[in-house]
């Protein structure tokens, strides 16, 4: 059956309003604070052709990034009203933190399609609390690897073992099973209004409407053999720039990318699955679609990503992949806009291209002669690059992130840190015909011994600018005034000041007549 | 003509001042090494995929940003405010060119120790005795600084042109005899306009709350406490929930890009509403809005200049509206220029007939609205299924069945006089003062006696307020390290009463209590009330008993005949079956084919499922 204009909007919102009410749901009835206010998490509705229906996706690195685990539940011979759990990279995953349940809906007995929600669980064991340990060489020290099991008691139970925060992460486990059963739920629902033939008709006329969406608007691009570099600065392990190599294809509507030249496998925890390194590029193209294209597999179905087996953005079992949703999904994104506008492409310069991850963590009384551990971690924003239209905006977070900060007066009451400062970067956005936004500067003092650790980027390697357009300006982290390295872990006596510079983004066009900001 | 004993006022000069940007010069004084708060923001950007897009600029221009070296913490003051710094700032200020119309005061920590706040503002006042001053402890004394410092620079860019504006209509409000006037604020309740000239930024989101309000009394007055309410105007249509018989609020709001933390009932506002045009994308799929012909020119139909098709042409073409019966405000409709808009739309999905392309629009309009009904009740926890829809405004209750299918909701209240309902939620609008206190203690060290001294200066401030009024005390609970908090009702000092009353409430809104986390009080809130006279709905005139006609309507793409009543003279006990169209003097209900609509005492029309 084919869908008319009218069913195809209003089937459109409905399927589109049950991925929004799974994602409410999980946010709403969530525990920790990672899903309810970083909003760390996703919720999909697939078909039961294991192709994206609809998704409420709450931060870019999410993006279509659960094809895979649908793919590895197929595989499995799932019977209705199954739900799955997995974070095994290597099997459907992305980082062993976001934990992904799969629920198969039972719509009359058969599987009618997939209920999928994830959510980044701020801890899943392994040798650091948080499970994002800098300087990991193997995934084994980043947590508990589940590859893809049906979810029992005695699953949950095994897992539950292995993590530090247990009570916290069955709360988030139930609330992401509620957000399954919703998603079964409403997908039910619309069988019972519309009939379920008719469902499964729109469905697939929904995949191949923004399907023809998005190949209109990329088919308009021309595009071939655009290509670009750039480079992660050091991968925790080593402090050696890593490549990042991206050829870009736009043929008849298709966006191309291949990362043939990429560096291979890192020894840290850079690398990535090839899921990530899609999500990232679908995240460039979305920018470059009409706002009112439905995110669905249509629009994956235009985009082809391909590297070569064992490199870093396609990562070899056993590496370690901890922060490579963070920082190497952020270059790729990167490196993609910097090929696109290499090819004349009217697309933003670079922006800060890092989330500037910090963490905080030490011992502290608790009351009672008892000490206990604590860890506070934030991430920062920058500016973000200058479009062909508009100056980059400053202080936000660009690209695969889009996490609010932590207000001063909640830091400084809940751990024994005080913040001196917090201002935009002024002059760091790179000029052009339309200026890069403003990094900027958060300066924190430590009130009490404790370790620092920061995992950060464009230390070295400045936001490029586009269309002759200038570069950003770099990052930098000081201790007390001496800089550190991209990536690194300190300890800080009382009284120590860290400073943390983040990138401006690149300008955009020459900055000939006068520079607007 | 009668005497008028009060005048109630609901007013957007607020609104508009913040939309059109143009309130006062600001200035803003605020502690050093953070001046950049209001760019900063909460640093999440304005749209995920389109990085041209910004935030809108701050209300203060940066370069009328004043630092000032203090500095105070969670225990109190880490560097002191020198006398010379306090003289330093005075001329600072005073130096700015153009001089400042008003000025904000926020300093970190000052919800919790206002002394360095305290003194700047006395300097200030001493120094420009015609400025008027807001000041962050008194506007909003709670944490996270960069919500405080927007909402006391909003009061400051508000007060000169609002209280200006009260003085004037008290004025004339006094000069024709009316003995009391009084103004809605964001929270649903009134003040005395002098009040309301210091709480200018309180008037800022007050525009939509005495619809909700209307909707809670009709909703108590047919005995139905938890309601999802939908006002459908020209260009959009706002939502909002009633739980337990009260108006759910939220302090999390913006008006246009602004952030506004002040109490305020919960609004969600969608681009849908009569005016909002219909178009065919690229790829083949009908959209409506968010662009809207608005009032003017406004749809097609009115004949006042507009071209482009609408919802409300395309409720003409399937007669849910009727040529013959004028809309508020006199406004005849033409059914052949509405027709020619929806036919210029060309061929949609294959049908080029006016009545198949109207059906779409609707279609897809109900679709738009539930979405976000569905939004924004989950959001919240509140399950649509357990809720009566409220529909109002002109063409809201036209929407009623289709929204309560998607929705799977089972009853519709329409409210005696939709069109009206806003006025008679402002009418009978409780004076209403909201007083709110920082304390950010655990609730396991608090006594009796703690709680009773904290709330002690709320408690005479509100009885200052509003003398004889009722004082209501709550407070905002939260799990230790959690970023949101939850509004328990407090009755007795007994802290492990509010503790069990705080993990309830979490239980019911969010499915579950923690897990042994630390209970902490945040805030304290005092709200002190008056309630005046409530309204009655009896009306003697409420005689009709049987349709006066009929006409042929389109429903779903069939033609059926629909029984037509006079929507605002039904008498009680009346039944309606649908198909029916209820025509009113400021408002349209549609009551579908299996829906049958049973009339309450009250005027108002339950439509339940048959």
């Amino acid at each position: 059956m084919t869908l008319d204009a009218v069913g195809l909007e209003v089937m459109g919102h409905a399927f589109a309003s049950v991925a929004e009410e799974m994602g409410l749901v999980l946010i709403h009835s969530a525990v920790s604070p990672n899903i309810r206010e970083r909003r760390d998490c996703s919720a999909a509705l697939f078909d039961a052709a294991g192709e994206m229906v609809a998704q409420a996706a709450h931060i870019p690195v999410h993006l279509g990034a659960m094809h895979e685990s649908v793919a590895a539940v197929r595989g499995l011979a799932p019977g209705p009203g199954d739900v799955f759990i997995l974070n095994d990279p290597y099997t459907g995953g992305s980082h062993l933190p976001d934990i992904t349940l799969i629920g198969t809906i039972d719509v009359d007995g058969a599987v009618g399609g997939y209920s999928v929600v994830r959510a980044h669980h701020s801890d899943v064991g392994g040798v650091q609390a948080g499970s994002m340990p800098a300087g990991a060489r193997e995934i084994f020290a980043e947590g508990v690897i589940v590859p893809p099991l049906r979810l029992t008691a005695d699953v949950e139970r095994f897992l539950l073992a292995n993590v530090r925060t247990a009570e916290t992460r069955r709360a988030d486990l139930a609330a992401q099973r509620a957000a399954v059963a919703r998603g079964a739920e409403g997908l039910r629902a619309l069988a019972a209004r519309y009939g379920w033939a008719a469902v499964r008709g729109a469905a697939t006329d929904l995949l191949d409407y923004a399907e023809r969406r998005a190949r209109d608007a990329l088919g308009r691009l021309t595009a071939t053999a655009l290509t670009a570099t750039d480079w992660l600065e050091g991968d925790g392990v080593d402090d050696a720039d890593l490549a990042i190599r991206v050829r870009v294809d736009i043929t008849d509507g298709v966006f191309h990318v291949d990362f043939t030249g990429t560096a291979p496998a890192a020894r840290g925890n850079v690398n990535c699955p090839l899921a990530v390194a899609r999500s990232a590029v679908l995240f460039v193209v979305r920018t470059l679609l009409p706002e009112d294209v439905p995110t669905n597999g249509g629009v994956q179905r235009a985009v082809r990503v391909t590297a070569p087996p064992e490199c870093l953005v396609n990562a070899r079992f056993p590496s370690a992949v901890a922060a490579g949703n963070v920082e190497t999904s952020q270059r790729i994104a990167d490196t993609v806009f910097l090929a696109l506008a290499a090819g004349g492409i009217a697309v933003p310069a670079q922006g800060q291209g890092t989330m500037n991850n910090v963490t905080f963590g030490g011992m502290r009384d608790t009351g009672s002669g008892m000490r206990d551990g604590w860890t506070y971690y934030e991430t920062i924003g920058g500016g973000q690059g200058a479009s062909p239209t508009a100056p980059g905006p400053s202080g936000v977070h660009v690209g695969m992130s889009n996490t609010r900060n932590t207000p001063i007066e909640v830091l400084e009451m809940e751990y024994p840190l005080r913040v001196k400062s917090y201002a935009l970067r002024p002059g760091s956005g790179g000029v052009g015909r339309w200026s890069g936004g403003e990094g900027v500067i958060r300066e924190f003092e430590a009130l009490a011994p404790m370790e620092a650790s920061i995992l950060a980027e464009r230390r070295r390697h400045a936001p490029r600018g586009a269309a002759g357009g200038r570069d950003g300006a770099r990052g930098s982290t000081c201790l007390n005034g001496a800089p550190l390295n991209p990536k690194v872990s300190v300890s800080l006596a009382p009284g120590d000041v860290l400073r943390v510079e983040t990138p401006g983004g690149g300008g955009w066009g020459e900055p000939e007549r006068g520079d607007k900001r | 003509s009668l005497p008028i004993d009060v005048l109630i006022h609901g007013t957007t000069i607020a609104t508009n001042a913040l939309l059109e940007r143009r309130g006062a010069r600001v200035a803003l004084v605020t502690t050093k090494g953070f001046e950049d708060l209001l760019w900063l923001r909460r640093q999440d950007r304005a749209a995920l995929y389109d990085l041209a897009r910004d935030h809108p600029s701050p209300l203060v221009a940066r370069a009328d940003v004043v630092g000032v070296a203090e500095r105070t913490g969670p225990e109190g003051v880490l560097e002191p405010l020198h006398q010379d710094e306090v003289v330093r700032v005075v001329a600072a200020v005073r130096a700015l060119e153009p001089p400042a119309e008003a000025l904000a005061v926020a300093l970190l920590f000052a919800f919790r120790h206002a002394e360095h706040e305290r003194r700047l503002v006395a300097a200030l006042r001493d120094a420009l005795p015609a400025i008027p001053i807001a000041a962050s402890h008194e506007v909003l004394p709670v944490f996270r600084e960069f919500e405080r410092t927007s909402t006391t620079t909003v009061e400051a860019y508000l007060r000169p042109k609002v209280s200006a504006y009260l003085g004037r209509l008290e004025r004339d409000v006094r000069a024709r005899g009316i003995g009391m006037l009084r103004v809605m604020t964001s929270s649903g309740g009134t003040l005395p306009p002098g009040a309301a000239a210091t709480r200018a930024a309180s008037l800022a989101l007050s525009g939509p709350a005495g619809g909700v309000i209307g909707a809670r009394l009709v909703g108590a007055a047919v005995g139905l406490p938890d309601l999802l309410t939908l006002d459908m105007g020209g260009t959009s249509a706002d939502a909002s929930l009633v739980t337990g018989g009260s108006p759910l609020g939220d302090s999390g709001g913006t008006v246009a890009g602004v952030a506004v933390a002040l109490p305020a009932v919960l609004i969600e506002t969608v681009s849908a509403g009569g005016g909002s045009i219909a178009r065919v994308d690229e790829g083949g799929a009908l959209k409506v809005g968010p662009e809207s012909a608005g009032a003017v020119p406004g749809p097609a139909c009115y004949g006042r200049g507009g071209d482009r098709p609408t919802v409300t042409d395309a409720c003409l073409v399937l007669r849910w509206l009727d040529a013959q019966h004028p809309l508020a405000d006199a406004v005849r409709l033409d059914r052949d220029a509405a027709e020619d808009a929806l036919r210029s739309l060309g061929s949609v999905g294959g049908a080029s007939d006016p009545t198949a392309i109207a059906a779409g629009i609707v279609a897809v309009a109900a679709a738009v609205m539930a979405r976000a009904l569905k939004r924004v009740s989950v959001a919240r926890g509140l399950d649509p299924r357990r809720m009566a829809l409220l529909p109002f405004g002109g063409a809201g209750p036209l929407f009623g069945c289709q929204l309560a299918e998607a929705l799977g909701m089972r009853t519709i209240v329409i409210p005696p006089h939709p069109g009206a309902l806003s006025a008679l939620g402002l009418a009978a609008a409780a004076e209403r003062v909201d007083l709110l206190a920082s304390l950010h203690r655990a609730l396991d060290g608090l006594s009796s006696g703690d709680l009773a001294t904290a709330f002690a200066p709320l408690l005479e401030e509100g009885r200052r307020q509003v003398p004889e009024g009722s004082l209501l005390r709550y407070v905002d609970c939260r799990f230790a390290g959690q970023g949101y908090e939850v509004t328990v009702p407090v009755t007795g000092d007994d802290p492990q009463r509010i503790r069990d009353a705080f993990l309830v409430e979490h239980r019911a809104r969010f499915g579950h209590a923690g897990s042994d986390q630390r209970v902490e009080l945040v805030n304290l809130r005092v709200v002190a009330l008056r309630e005046g006279p409530l309204p009655r709905f009896a009306d003697a005139r409420r005689v009709v008993q049987r349709p006066g006609a009929s006409r042929p309507i389109t429903l779903r793409g069939a033609r059926v005949s629909a029984s037509v009543w006079a929507l605002d003279e039904l008498a009680a006990g009346v039944t309606i079956a649908g198909p029916a169209i209820l025509a009113g003097r400021n408002a349209t209900a549609l009551v579908e084919p299996g829906w049958r609509g049973t009339v309450h005492p009250s005027g108002a029309v339950l439509v339940e499922r048959t």
